[in-house]
């Protein structure tokens, strides 16, 4: 515990002006870094006006946020809650699917001696380095010759591909699990199958945790690849409504008329907030998990 | 095991590549003869060199600021003088919340004088009118900060991670030389996680290349104009979407997918970054 703390005030007793700029210059930056997430909170919370003629961070009411969800569901009869649902059931099918294949695939490279393993992690790491915007059109060539246009599956499976999972599941498996323990598997006669349930599954679980994490982050707030592959509103995801209302409400968009929709800057506001929410929460709860899994993606424990 | 994960990789990672190559020919509107004129068409798309030198100055800024800005951030956390890191961390994470869509009312609200939270800032600077900031000349910039709030505090907890790795031995045996806090960080610290700021900037370059969401939503919306096919995949979306030009969308994307892969193929053989994945050979082995 002393060495603890002589340790932690090495700098400050060295120099304690650097110290105290330090301090203050990351107390700064921790401001600067809350303030918008705060904006976002608070402004469903009051009405339109109150959003320019208050403090951009002063607090309304509690019943804000209730108008505000009310008015939403004035558009286009309730569309937000089937855009709610959509991201709701898209990404959790997405994290399933991806996180299943993944770890599967993941031990299936670290345990057996396949053959073309070596082009296959090759293969896994060009997908995960080349950026997604170069197989976008491409991919909406294969997606309209396979008739799935507009079709919430093509989302679901294009999404699912996930090498960079695949990348760390395999890492995972090879650092945490010796190969001396498969053969011995082997040699009672286990079958790969057996291997896995017996001796993989029941010592992946943090694995399988850190890949849904992974695979949760980078699909629900997902806009691009929805946006080009879903064009009818009713299989929107909350992202691409989101979009759909940022451009069309008069509050923002000048050039649309007046309606009678009484979606404003608090409407728009708030279905922010069912966005960005579960992302900070899972953020919040899961920091340390994040450290360890980009970190393992490149190195040894 | 291995097959569910292979056949996605197969229908959504490798037929897509082919079968962009095989739609290039095609006719079209712009390409009306057929053929692999297509490329030269594209190239030589009033819009194309706009949207390349877009794309390249947003990235000129963002990289570079956002890679040197989070290795100073980690390592000021590193020096644990802070009482309160542990909240320090827990802000930094909360603007990668904020992405896609979101980000982009966040920073139309930011950048509005009537409304931002940042209102005082603003008027320090003399911008009191959404006229000044919102220009398309100023878009790089804005594109930008944007880019970099949404993932700086992401990579500053990861580089922090990185340098709790360090041990504390060659700390403590670095200090007992006289090394000062600065010399710590540039001759220790620095060359110790060399290979997770390269990691890092691999990984910040390939995913800064997607620009959309951002230039596409305010040339809709709050904007009207201000960014017409201003990023290359704004304008892959509009000669595939708006003029049905599937040949032309398909030979920008292959234009851009091959310089990725070449950049993928160093990455992977030219770096040690996955040596442990005994994907190239290790060191002395070879």
């Amino acid at each position: 515990m002393l060495t603890k703390y002589f340790k932690s005030s090495k700098l400050r007793q060295e120099n304690p002006i650097a110290g105290f700029f330090i301090n203050a210059w990351l107390i700064f930056f921790a401001f600067v870094s809350i303030i918008p997430m705060i904006w976002l909170l608070v402004t469903p919370s009051k009405n339109d006006a109150d959003v320019t003629n208050r403090h951009a961070l002063s607090f309304g009411q509690f019943s804000g946020y209730k108008n505000a969800w009310d008015n939403l569901q004035f558009f286009d009869e309730g569309v937000i809650f089937r855009w709610l649902l959509n991201s709701i059931w898209y990404t959790v099918t997405i994290v399933i699917i991806a996180t299943v294949t993944a770890t599967l695939a993941g031990f299936a490279l670290s345990a057996s001696s396949i053959k073309f393993k070596k082009s296959i992690l090759i293969s896994t790491l060009i997908t995960m380095l080349v950026p997604p915007m170069a197989l976008v059109v491409p991919v909406f060539v294969l997606v309209d010759k396979l008739s799935l246009m507009d079709n919430p599956l093509a989302v679901i499976f294009v999404s699912s591909l996930y090498p960079f999972g695949v990348f760390l599941s395999y890492i995972y498996f090879t650092t945490t699990i010796p190969r001396e323990l498969y053969e011995a598997g082997r040699i009672d006669g286990c079958n790969d199958f057996k291997l896995f349930t017996k001796i993989a599954l029941p010592l992946s679980w943090p694995l399988v945790s850190l890949l849904a994490f992974f695979a949760f982050i980078g699909n629900w707030a997902n806009y691009f690849l929805p946006y080009i592959l879903l064009p009818s509103s009713v299989n929107y995801t909350l992202p691409i409504g989101l979009g759909f209302l940022f451009s069309a409400t008069p509050a923002i968009n000048p050039s649309v008329g007046a309606t009678s929709v009484p979606i404003y800057k608090p409407e728009i506001a708030l279905a922010g907030v069912l966005i960005a929410l579960p992302i900070m929460i899972v953020f919040m709860i899961s920091q340390k998990r994040l450290v360890r899994g980009m970190l393992s993606g490149s190195i040894k424990e | 095991m291995l097959a569910p994960y292979l056949l996605l990789l197969l229908i959504f990672g490798a037929i897509p590549v082919v079968m962009a190559i095989l739609e290039v020919p095609h006719e079209s509107r712009t390409n009306p003869d057929g053929g692999w004129d297509a490329f030269n068409i594209v190239l030589h798309d009033f819009r194309f060199l706009p949207a390349v030198r877009h794309v390249l100055g947003f990235m000129a800024i963002f990289v570079p600021l956002t890679i040197i800005f989070v290795i100073g951030m980690a390592l000021m956390l590193d020096l644990k003088i802070s009482r309160w890191k542990k909240y320090l961390r827990l802000a930094y994470i909360i603007p990668a919340a904020i992405s896609g869509p979101v980000a982009v009312l966040v920073w139309y609200a930011i950048l509005q004088p009537t409304i931002s939270p940042f209102k005082g800032p603003l008027k320090f600077f003399h911008l009191t009118s959404n006229t000044q900031i919102w220009q398309t000349k100023n878009l790089v910039f804005i594109f930008a900060l944007m880019a970099f709030f949404a993932v700086c505090g992401y990579w500053i907890l990861i580089q922090y991670g990185s340098l709790q790795g360090i041990s504390t031995e060659v700390i403590e045996a670095a200090r007992v030389d006289g090394c000062s806090a600065l010399q710590l960080a540039f001759r220790i610290k620095l060359p110790l996680i060399k290979k997770y700021i390269i990691y890092m900037g691999v990984l910040i370059f390939a995913g800064g290349l997607q620009l959309f969401v951002e230039p596409e939503l305010l040339n809709k919306g709050a904007y009207q104009g201000i960014a017409e096919a201003w990023s290359l995949d704004q304008l892959s979306f509009e000669l595939a979407f708006t003029t049905g030009d599937f040949g032309g969308a398909a030979a920008l994307s292959l234009l851009l997918l091959f310089p990725s892969l070449l950049g993928a193929l160093i990455v992977i053989f030219k770096t040690d970054m996955f040596e442990e994945a005994e994907v190239t050979s290790k060191k002395g082995e070879k």
